[in-house]
């Protein structure tokens, strides 16, 4: 594959990375935000909110580039391994930041007449797991970075007959 | 409902045997990453440029290296300049592999047209 292939590729990867790292839960969050503003009982501040959508689009960007590095790279190159495994290590970050932000367990306040009570939605287990399963992806990705480094010659070789 | 009681008491099994290992992991993974997030935290949160300088840094560089070194071919535009750069210095340091010698002795008489050494005449 060309050059133009390779950049058409990271592109369309880096977009999709930004829809679900950025656009999706920055849209989802700042709906929370007016609900807050409108005075919906939700016990989530504004601070919480401004800072996880800091924090969401922060580490998104360098997500999407990673993504864009790694997905417009040959296959078993050494750059793409490499890359591949900064976005993972960046992800872990990403994920890690709903939790000190406090987005993974979200109460709602319920108060109709008579009744009162709460809601509560908690998804840290849920990005526990996640980061276990990154865990094995990290141990995947170094091991992808040795083996095409070990066997850097035959890979490129290999690439160049086809 | 039986099926699914048997099926959490053979994952729990797993989970209470693999525990020893899980653990240790769990915790160095949650050290390095609140490390990280501290670190981030106190130095780069309050602007989002530097991210956003970051994200184009990777773009750029991104397109850059896969003009140059695409993969499967040795290289374009920028490769293929190096490559003539070389190929002309080496064209440059090139040493004549035939010297011209004298046809009757074998000495070497380079551009001369009598020999040196035994006054033969080369043409």
């Amino acid at each position: 594959m060309g050059p133009t292939i390779n950049i058409v590729k990271g592109t369309i990867f880096t977009v999709i990375y930004v829809c679900f790292t950025i656009i999706i839960p920055v849209v989802t969050f700042s709906l929370l935000r007016e609900y807050v503003v409108e005075g919906l009982p939700l016990d989530f501040t504004q601070e919480d909110l401004n800072n996880i959508i800091f924090w969401v689009t922060a580490l998104g960007l360098v997500i999407s580039g990673c993504a864009f590095f790694t997905h417009s790279s040959p296959k078993q190159s050494i750059r793409r391994g490499t890359f591949a495994l900064i976005q993972v290590l960046v992800n872990c970050l990403y994920l890690w930041s709903y939790k000190f932000s406090g987005a993974t367990e979200i109460i709602f306040d319920l108060d109709m007449g008579d009744t009162s009570g709460f809601l509560s939605l908690n998804l840290q287990q849920m990005v526990l797991v996640y980061l276990g399963i990154y865990f094995l992806t990290i141990i995947l990705k170094l091991y992808d970075v040795i083996d095409f480094t070990i066997n850097r010659e035959k890979i490129r070789n290999d690439r160049m007959k086809e | 409902m039986g099926f699914l009681e048997v099926l959490a008491d053979i994952f729990g099994a797993i989970l209470i045997f693999l525990k020893p290992i899980i653990v240790p992991i769990g915790e160095w993974m949650v050290d390095w990453i609140t490390a990280s997030i501290e670190f981030l935290k106190q130095n780069f949160s309050s602007e989002l440029t530097i991210y956003i300088v970051i994200f184009i840094i990777l773009i750029v560089s991104g397109v850059i290296i896969n003009i140059i070194w695409p993969g499967d071919r040795p290289g374009t535009i920028f490769s293929k300049g190096l490559d003539k750069i070389e190929e002309k210095f080496e064209e440059k340091l090139a040493i004549p592999d035939e010297i011209r010698r004298c046809k009757d002795c074998g000495n070497p008489i380079g551009d001369s047209r009598v020999c040196p050494l035994c006054g033969a005449e080369n043409d």
